[in-house]
């Protein structure tokens, strides 16, 4: 068996892989199972023990015989990043409750009117939530309107200088160095010092509800390299938006209030410690969620359908009610402050960061024979979106594979901003066509080439942040672009866009989406007009309208949310319908290609997602097949030298142990009898609570469920922890802490069985048992989210160290 | 000596006060009218409307001598589904508004503002200065050929622009609260008509374009992306990922069911 394990260990070159809780019982382990009462991690009855090594051996021997024959060369140890593969590194997030005797102790302790005060903190928590994202939404908003107002009158101040002088090559290197600096000092300080506050951070939130533990995604640092890698990379002029990292930003601020402290400042208020546990974390994080949506986009009911619709699998009611105050207040904080700011101190007309402006006049209505061509363009922006996905993707790759390295992805950052720059610049510079000046309706306008009096058409989508440009394409009026202008700049700018997603630099896809679909859906109306001769179809904002929703809608693939925050931030009710057609459409025809963004994003960085439902065509696997075995047990009474020994294994970095019974009696059955997590045995250890000791002093005082929420939710690495060579010998008694009615399936239960269970639960561990209740295997997030269906149909992905 | 009750006719103060709008409105409608092209509202018909202004103020606080319920504003304003002076009133104060007038007049409406005086002044400057120097040579012009009316006008212009753009700034930063951010229509249209000339007629503001230098920059700049990818394409050294085999059981169905057969 030694023998087996090590062969096996070989070819996995001395690195098993640190799956939670998964097997990795190694050779010391197993000797240590052996003299008498201080005995081994296991103790099965004889005959048990031996079916189950001569079992193990069988398979294990066949194992290495194809090993040693042909996988070596068939399969590298080390192969090229792909989106096959399932990264260590990340773990699960604990949403089952441990129902310990300290839990039960506690319930007991805490009368029922307590219990009302922890209800009475929930609201508060959510409604400060609600303010403070409302709060960092008007602040990102503010700076950015002022840094961009800056940047831009610069230059524009600067063009106008020179293109009566001569010399606009200068401005062009002005303008292309202002983005190039200002988007570097953005990207710095994301690369260098928070990675994960790159991108939207809709992907990292997705995870996080699904019950991924992505490292360092809701800290305080985090929220502060987001919103100031946001505001950098808006005022650096490149293609992103504003409006994806307040959804990400509203989950920091909900994950750090609800604790009631932040181990980044080293300060804890000593206030709502009730709630230092994943599973109310999770919940305030969705309530933080759909207020950052709601603070975005002025949509609370989009907010509380965004959150349901990521992390729909663990809900109920009152939560809902919770989320939607939470979204509510922020929007309405966000309006408050904003129209104060704006000098209309009562008007309350600002509702979210992006308005799309008021679509209620008559000319915008629309008729029933509008409807078909409304779902072509629904079909137009499926594609749209599956090329621009697909073309992302193989940026993406190419990025992880080859700019890995912090400096590359700055200067990549760079170059994309100042070709940003100058592909604006150059089409601003070859476009002939002028509008009229009509008062102050453009904020920028660049005169150029045009005549006194007049504006350069194609500068009020290029110069300009993109979320104005979005507005005035929506609703400036018929005639001020003419199509080729709007073609040039659609091209361009879908380019432009792809290119910039995934860079290192904090920003959202949601704006660059809805400008590219605003510019072809106005030039999709500007041409039906033409073609109809201009009949009642005149007005092309509103085909603006549903180019942007049928875009958006076929990058990320949202659905009920997306109608809904459309829904909102236009302000009319009437125009659901189409938009939900669009949207669906764009899904359906999008879906065909490839899948969604936000999906592949996730899928590339390798990380253990469960999706809705298991693979239609897996229910021929058991959870004999999916679970990982062997397992690293311990006994509810066990020798902390064993303990200490298993945590330190830096092979297996399980994270949860069945206990099973410590009955020295080999006669009996090891049955199972609860489960102990890692975090659990660090703070027994810190805190020395072994059998021993307890004997000696009985004053000593008893550990409460308080002592393991002040170490959540950083818990010390088991090195940091002292155990001197006499505490090695003492016993640890696990049998108050351990939770012991862990889930278990029996060997039979199939894959689709045991995904139900574990997704609707939020579960991290499940144990796989035999018929004598003796734990055979274990299985976690990562046995479950390696089967997919591919192409091909089912498909197995690999685990990989990244 | 008349019906009782309701009145068929006014009484003779309401009359006047009505006969008195009427004659006031008409004014103000020739004026507008006469005055649509070039525009001159604000400079032209401020004076009528002003008054038509008093006058209805007049008719609505204008109380009848007789009882209460029968005064002269009710009567004139309110007593019909039309309500022809109430939507005169309204189309005026419409108008007045769309073209901004208060804008380039004086706080209390009586006068044009200084800076609008100095504005429309030197925009008569400018006008005589173009006038001017086409004199001379109307009969020999060739389309393209105005350089004397550039060089010499070229001062008034600037300045005029330079005025106008101003008040357009002092406009934005001080009308945030009450008006909309347009000058009076007087001010912009003068401003529109000599700008056209200017540049579309005469064909002076001809900007320096600089075509190869921008190509040269921009080409320069959009060829670094190409340099940084293939660089980093073959000199970077590729990630690689480390495959760990995953401890399980790999044997199917039949083995497990024949194990436990033997056992």
């Amino acid at each position: 068996m030694a023998n087996v394990a090590k062969k096996v260990s070989w070819s996995g070159r001395d690195r098993d892989e640190d799956e939670d809780g998964r097997a990795g019982e190694t050779t010391p382990l197993l000797n240590g199972t052996g003299p008498g009462a201080a005995g081994g991690a296991r103790q099965l009855t004889p005959s048990s023990f031996l079916r189950i090594g001569q079992l193990s051996n069988v398979d294990l021997n066949e194992d290495i015989h194809e090993l040693q024959t042909e996988l070596p060369r068939q399969r590298p140890n080390e192969i090229p990043h792909n989106e096959k593969l399932l990264s260590l590194k990340y773990e699960s997030l604990d949403y089952d409750n441990s129902e310990n005797q300290l839990f039960l102790e506690e319930e007991r302790r805490i009368n029922h009117a307590a219990f009302r005060t922890v209800e009475i903190k929930r609201w508060v928590i959510c409604a400060m939530i609600g303010i403070l994202t409302g709060l960092v939404a008007c602040f990102i908003d503010i700076v950015v309107e002022n840094l961009a107002g800056l940047k831009y009158r610069v230059v524009k101040d600067n063009i106008d200088k020179f293109t009566a002088k001569g010399g606009l090559s200068f401005s062009l290197l002005l303008w292309a160095t202002l983005n190039a600096s200002v988007v570097m000092v953005g990207s710095l300080i994301v690369a260098f010092i928070e990675p994960v506050a790159a991108g939207s951070g809709i992907p990292q939130i997705k995870c996080y509800l699904n019950g991924v533990k992505i490292p360092h995604v809701v800290r305080l640092k985090t929220l502060v390299i987001k919103v100031c890698g946001v505001i950098l990379s808006v005022v650096g002029g490149l293609a992103v938006g504003k409006e994806g990292p307040m959804i990400h930003s509203g989950a920091v601020i909900a994950a750090g209030i609800s604790q009631g402290r932040s181990t980044s400042l080293k300060r804890d208020f000593k206030i709502f410690e009730y709630f230092r546990r994943d599973t109310e974390k999770r919940d305030f994080v969705s309530a933080g969620a759909a207020a950052g949506v709601s603070a975005a986009f002025g949509a609370p009911v989009g907010g509380v359908l965004f959150s349901l619709e990521e992390g729909a699998s663990f809900w109920n009611q009152f939560l809902t009610w919770r989320i939607f105050f939470a979204s509510m207040i922020s929007t309405f904080t966000l309006n408050s402050v904003l129209s104060v700011y704006h000098g209309n101190a009562w008007d309350l007309s600002s509702p979210g960061l992006i308005n799309f402006g008021r679509f209620d006049s008559e000319k915008m209505g629309y008729t029933i024979q509008e409807i078909p061509i409304f779902i072509f363009m629904g079909v137009v922006g499926g594609i749209l979106g599956a090329l621009f996905n697909a073309l992302n993707y193989w940026l993406t790759m190419f990025r992880i594979r080859y700019i890995h390295r912090p400096c590359l992805q700055v200067v990549e950052a760079m170059l994309v901003a100042a070709v940003t720059a100058t592909v604006g610049f150059v089409m601003i510079y070859c476009s002939r066509d002028c509008q009229p000046i009509q008062g102050s309706s453009v904020a920028y306008p660049l005169q150029l080439f045009c005549a006194d009096g007049e504006y350069n058409s194609m500068a009020t989508a290029f110069f300009n942040t993109p979320e104005k440009s979005v507005v005035n394409l929506f609703h400036d009026p018929p005639g001020s672009y003419n199509p080729m202008t709007l073609g040039m700049f659609t091209l361009m700018y879908f380019f432009l866009a792809c290119w910039t997603y995934g860079l290192t630099v904090s920003a959202g896809v949601f704006i660059p989406s809805l400008l590219i679909g605003a510019a072809w859906g106005r030039l999709f109306g500007i041409s039906l007009s033409y073609l109809t001769k201009g009949s009642i179809w005149a007005d092309p904002g509103k085909y603006a309208l549903m180019g942007a929703a049928a875009q958006l809608g076929g990058i990320v693939r949202m659905t009920l949310s997306l109608t809904v925050i459309m829904m909102e931030a236009t302000g009319n009710v009437t125009y659901g319908f189409p938009i939900m057609l669009v949207l669906m459409t764009a899904k359906i025809v999008g879906d065909y290609f490839v899948e969604g963004l936000y999906d592949m994003h996730i899928q590339l960085q390798s990380v253990p997602f469960l999706h809705w439902e298991a693979p239609v065509t897996s229910h021929s696997l058991t959870a004999r097949e999916v679970m990982s075995t062997p397992v690293t047990c311990l006994r509810r009474i066990e020798r902390v030298g064993t303990v200490v020994d298993i945590l330190s294994d830096t092979s297996s970095n399980h994270n949860g142990f069945p206990v099973v019974e410590s009955n020295p009696d080999t006669t009996q059955v090891a049955g199972l009898r609860g489960l102990i997590l890692r975090s659990q045995l660090i703070v027994l250890l810190k805190h020395k609570v072994f059998v021993e000791r307890a004997n000696l002093s009985l004053v000593q005082r008893r550990l409460k469920l308080k002592d393991f929420r002040d170490a959540y939710p950083r818990f010390p690495p088991i090195q940091s922890i002292h155990v001197s060579q006499d505490e090695r010998e003492c016993m640890i008694d696990l049998s108050e802490f351990m939770n012991p009615s862990p889930y278990t399936v029996p060997q039979e239960a199939s894959l689709p069985r045991v995904f139900k269970l574990f997704r609707a639960l939020g579960l991290r561990h499940l144990v796989v048992v035999d018929n004598r209740n003796e734990v055979v295997g274990m299985v976690t997030r990562k046995d479950l989210a390696r089967y997919r269906l591919g192409k091909e149909g089912l498909e197995e992905l690999s685990l990989a160290q990244t | 000596a008349g019906l009782p009750g309701d009145l068929p006719e006014l009484e003779p103060e309401c009359r006047s006060l009505l006969a008195a709008f009427a004659e006031g409105s008409a004014a103000l409608t020739g004026c507008l009218g006469r005055r649509a092209r070039p525009v001159r509202l604000c400079q032209g018909c401020h004076g009528h409307y002003r008054r038509l202004l008093a006058q209805y103020g007049s008719i609505a606080r204008a109380l009848g001598n007789s009882s209460e319920s029968h005064n002269c504003a009710k009567s004139i304003l309110t007593s019909d589904r039309l309500q022809i002076v109430v939507t005169l009133s309204e189309f005026f104060n419409e108008t007045w508004e769309a073209a901004n007038c208060a804008n380039c007049l004086k706080n209390n409406s009586e006068g044009l503002s200084n800076s609008t005086e100095e504005f429309l002044d030197l925009f008569n400057k400018s006008l005589t200065c173009f006038e001017h120097n086409l004199q001379g040579q109307t009969v020999f012009l060739s389309p393209n050929n105005y350089t004397e009316v550039c060089k010499n006008c070229n001062e008034t212009y600037t300045r005029l622009n330079d005025l106008y753009n101003n008040l357009q700034r002092m406009n934005r930063q001080g009308g945030e609260s009450g008006h909309s951010a347009h000058l009076c229509i007087d001010v912009e249209d003068a401003m529109n008509i000599t700008r056209k000339l200017w540049s579309r007629t005469f064909n002076c503001s001809v900007p320096c374009s600089d075509t190869v230098p921008v190509i040269a920059v921009s080409s320069f700049i959009l060829f670094l992306p190409v340099v940084f990818y293939l660089s980093s394409f073959l000199h970077s050294k590729q990630k690689k990922r480390i495959l760990i085999l995953p401890k399980r059981i790999q044997s199917n169905a039949s083995l497990v069911n024949i194990q436990e057969k033997y056992s």
